[in-house]
C-alpha cells in the first residue's frame, strides 16, 4: 500500500513517516500543498493524508483540486485548528476522515486501515450479512446469532457490533466508535465506550469458549476471529 | 422586536406636538373671535347708546309729542338699517316707534337687553335676534332703542363653524404627518434594530444601511459601523491570536508526543521507561483536552459557528446523551433517566449541543454520590424549550453559582476532583453561542442546570 503524506511540520512528518514505515506502508512525502498536488497528478497512491494548513496551497484546497480532477483516492485530513466546522468544511471539501492534531499515532494508523479497507469494500456489492467466526448478523433481519445460540441486542449495541463487524480485523479507536455509532465527535472524560463494550462482551463473548471482541492496548477493539488469523 | 408606529418616540413626540400646536391654534382662534365679538357688540351698543342720547335730548327739547314725531320720522328713514324703536307709557302700551308692541312679559332688568321680532321676509318667517337699550324717561314713559343682529350672528355663526373647522384639520393634519413621520423613522430604526441584531447574533460583515442624505440616522450609523468596524477587527485579532497560539502550542505538543510515541514503540526500551512513556502521555492528553476546551470556548464566544446551525432536535439529543451515559452511570451505582416530550427542535450546532449536554451529565456523575440520581429532561413551554440536567448530589452554593461558570474557577468540593475547570464555563458559552438561557438553580437537594431555547423552525 502506497500513501502520500503532505506535512510541512517536518519533524512531524519524519514521526509519521516512520510509524507508517513499521506498520507496513510506503510512504511518499510532500512538504507543501503545491508539491504534493504534483506528486498525486503523476502518481497512483491508495490514500493520501494531507495536513490542512500548508505553504502555497492549503490542504482543502488540494483536495477539490484532486476531486475536480475526478481522483477518487481517499483523503484523510488532518488539523490543527479542530474545531467543529472546520471538520465539516474539511468532508465538504471532499476529505473522507479528519483528525485533530495532535492525535494518538494508533489513532491516525487506524483511520488509515478504515480509510483502505473501505475503498476497498466500495467496490463490493452492499452487504446483507456480516461474518466473523461463528458470529452472524443479519442487517435486514437485524438479528444476530453466534453458533446456533441467539443473540439479545439492543439497538445501539447492534449498531456498535455491526460497526465492530464492518471494520471487522482492524483497530478501531473509541473516538472512531463515538463517531460512526453515536455521531457525536466530542471527547467524553470518562471511559464511556469501555463500558459499552464490556457489555457488548457480555452478551457476544460469555460462554464461548472463543472471545472475538479484542482490546487493543493503547489504541482501541478489534473484532477477530484469533484461530483463522494464528 | 416588531416596531408598532403608533408606539414610537416619534408617534409620542408627533402626538405632544399636535396636541400643542392644536391647542394654540385653538387659543389663537378663540381669542380672535372673542375679541371680534367684542368689537362688534361694542360697536352695535355705540350705536344704540348714541340714538338713545338723541332721542333723549329730543325729549327734553321738545317733550312727549316732539320724541313721538321724531320717532315716526327715524323709524320712516331708518328701517332699512334694522333700528328698532319704541316708546311706551307707565303701562307698557305703545306711544310711537316701529315696533308693533312691548316685547316683553314685564320689565326686564337693567339697561341692556335682548328679545327677538318674527318677521316675514318673502312669505318665510325668520326670527331677528335685536339687541337693545332701555331708557326710563322722567315722566315714567319707557324708550326702547335697538339694533337687529342677525347679521353680527351670522358672522359669529360662520366663525364658529370655521374656527372649529381650523382646530379639526390642524390636530388631523397632525395625526397624519405624525403617523407618516413615525413610520418613516420606525422603519429605518426597525432596519438599525435586526441589522444589529444580526451582529449580535455573531455575523460581524454585516453593517447598518445609509441612504446618504447624511441625516442624523446616517450619522448614527456610521458611528454604528465604526464601532462594528473595530469590534470585528479585535475579534479577528483575538481570534487570529487564540489561532495563532493554539497552532504554535499543538505543533510543539504533536511532535512531543511523536517522540514519546516513537521512544515508546522501540524494541529496545525497557519495561520501566515504557511506563513513564505511557504516564506522560496520559498528561499529554490532559494538556491537549485543555487546550481543546479552550478553543471550543473561544470558537463558542465568537459566534463564527453561528452562520453553521441546523435543526437540531433536542429530545432526540439528550435520548442519544442519556444513552450513552447509563451504563457508566449505572456502573458507579447511579440512576439516569432521560424525559424527553414533545417536538424540542431548536436551531443550533449539534456537536457543541450534544458537548454541552456530556459536560452538565458528567459534572452531576463526578459529584454525587452512589445511590444518586441524574435527570436528563426536555420540556416545551409557550416560550422556549427547555433542556434541564438535575441531580440530586452536593449541589453549589447560592454565591458560588455564578463563579462556577467562570473558566478555570474550581469549586471547594471540585478541588479533589480531577477536571480542568473548563467543563462549565463551556457550557456557559455554548448557551450563549445559541442565544440560550443559562438558570443554575436549587434542586432541593442538589443541582438543577436549565438551559431555555427559542423553539427552531
Amino acid at each position: 500500500m502506497k500513501l502520500l503524506l503532505i506535512e510541512d511540520d517536518l519533524e512531524a512528518a519524519r514521526f509519521l513517516h516512520k510509524g507508517l514505515k513499521e506498520s507496513g506502508y510506503e510512504v511518499a512525502l510532500a512538504s507543501d500543498g503545491r508539491d504534493g498536488l504534483r506528486q498525486a497528478q503523476e502518481q497512483t497512491f491508495d490514500l493520501l493524508i494531507t495536513d490542512r494548513m500548508l505553504p502555497h496551497l492549503d490542504g482543502l484546497a488540494v483536495v477539490r483540486a484532486l476531486r475536480e480532477q475526478g481522483v477518487r483516492t481517499p483523503v484523510l485530513v488532518l488539523s490543527a485548528l479542530g474545531t467543529v466546522d472546520d471538520r465539516v468544511l474539511g468532508l465538504k471539501a471532499g476529505g473522507d476522515d479528519y483528525l485533530t492534531k495532535p492525535f494518538a499515532f494508533s489513532e491516525l494508523l487506524a483511520r488509515v486501515e478504515a480509510l483502505l479497507r473501505r475503498s476497498a469494500a466500495e467496490k463490493n456489492v452492499p452487504q446483507t450479512r456480516l461474518r466473523v467466526a461463528d458470529l452472524e448478523m443479519d442487517l435486514l433481519g437485524r438479528s444476530v446469532t453466534r453458533a446456533t445460540k441467539d443473540i439479545q441486542l439492543t439497538a445501539r449495541e447492534f449498531k456498535l457490533l455491526e460497526f465492530l463487524m464492518r471494520h471487522a480485523d482492524q483497530v478501531v479507536t473509541r473516538t472512531m466508535l463515538l463517531e460512526g455509532v453515536w455521531d457525536l465527535q466530542f471527547d467524553p472524560q470518562t471511559n464511556l465506550i469501555d463500558v459499552h463494550m464490556s457489555r457488548l462482551r457480555q452478551a457476544v463473548d460469555k460462554g464461548f469458549a472463543r472471545p472475538l471482541i479484542h482490546t487493543v492496548r493503547g489504541a482501541g477493539y478489534v473484532i477477530r476471529d484469533e484461530d483463522k488469523s494464528a | 422586536m416588531k416596531i408598532s408606529p403608533l408606539r414610537t418616540s416619534a408617534a409620542r413626540l408627533a402626538l405632544g406636538y399636535g396636541a400643542i400646536f392644536t391647542l394654540g391654534v385653538g387659543a389663537l382662534l378663540g381669542t380672535v373671535y372673542f375679541l371680534t365679538m367684542k368689537v362688534i357688540n361694542n360697536d352695535a351698543d355705540a350705536v344704540i347708546s348714541a340714538e338713545l342720547e338723541g332721542l333723549t335730548d329730543a325729549y327734553h327739547r321738545a317733550g312727549l309729542p316732539g320724541l313721538a314725531d321724531e320717532l315716526s320720522f327715524r323709524g320712516d328713514s331708518w328701517s332699512g338699517t334694522g333700528a328698532v324703536y319704541l316708546l311706551v307709557d307707565p303701562n307698557l302700551v305703545k306711544e310711537g316707534g316701529n315696533l308693533q308692541k312691548w316685547p316683553f312679559e314685564d320689565i326686564p332688568d337693567g339697561q341692556w337687553t335682548q328679545f327677538s321680532i318674527e318677521a316675514q321676509v318673502n312669505g318665510a318667517p325668520v326670527t331677528h335676534p335685536v339687541r337693545a337699550s332701555i331708557s326710563l324717561l322722567p315722566d315714567n314713559h319707557r324708550l326702547l332703542v335697538g339694533i337687529d343682529v342677525i347679521q353680527q350672528r351670522r358672522f359669529a355663526n360662520t366663525f364658529r363653524y370655521a374656527m372649529l373647522w381650523g382646530i379639526g384639520l390642524t390636530a388631523l393634519g397632525g395625526a397624519v404627518a405624525g403617523y407618516f413621520l413615525s413610520r418613516r423613522l420606525s422603519r429605518r430604526v426597525q432596519s438599525v434594530a435586526e441589522t444589529c441584531d444580526a451582529i449580535v447574533g455573531g455575523d460581524l460583515n454585516r453593517r447598518l444601511s445609509m441612504d446618504g442624505s447624511q441625516d442624523e440616522f446616517d450619522a448614527l450609523a456610521q458611528a454604528v459601523n465604526n464601532m462594528v468596524d473595530r469590534l470585528a477587527e479585535n475579534t479577528q485579532l483575538l481570534r487570529a491570536t487564540f489561532d495563532s497560539a493554539a497552532h504554535d502550542l499543538r505543533g510543539p505538543l504533536y511532535r512531543l508526543r511523536g517522540r514519546l510515541e516513537d521512544a515508546g514503540r522501540m524494541p529496545t526500551t525497557d519495561a520501566p521507561v515504557r511506563a513513564g512513556i505511557d504516564a506522560a502521555l496520559t498528561e499529554l492528553d490532559r494538556v491537549q483536552r485543555t487546550l481543546a476546551t479552550l478553543l471550543q470556548i473561544a470558537q463558542a464566544e465568537s459566534g463564527s459557528v453561528a452562520a453553521h446551525h441546523v435543526r437540531v432536535d433536542l429530545a432526540e439529543l439528550i435520548t442519544d446523551i442519556g444513552e450513552l451515559y447509563e451504563p457508566a452511570a449505572r456502573e458507579k451505582h447511579l440512576t439516569l433517566r432521560v424525559t424527553a416530550t414533545g417536538n424540542c427542535a431548536v436551531n443550533g450546532n449539534r456537536q457543541l449541543l450534544a458537548q454541552a449536554v456530556a459536560n452538565l451529565v458528567e459534572n452531576s456523575l463526578k459529584y454525587i454520590a452512589p445511590g444518586g440520581h441524574i435527570d436528563i429532561r426536555t420540556q416545551h413551554d409557550t416560550q422556549l424549550v427547555w433542556l434541564e440536567v438535575l441531580d440530586d448530589g452536593p449541589g453549589i452554593a447560592p454565591d458560588d453559582r455564578a463563579g462556577a461558570l467562570q473558566p478555570f474557577v474550581r469549586l471547594p468540593q471540585a478541588q479533589s476532583k480531577d477536571g480542568s475547570g473548563l467543563g462549565l464555563s463551556l457550557v456557559a458559552a455554548i448557551a450563549r453561542l445559541h442565544h440560550a438561557q443559562l438558570l443554575m438553580e436549587d434542586n432541593q437537594p442538589g443541582l438543577r442546570v436549565r438551559l431555555g431555547f427559542a423553539a427552531g423552525a
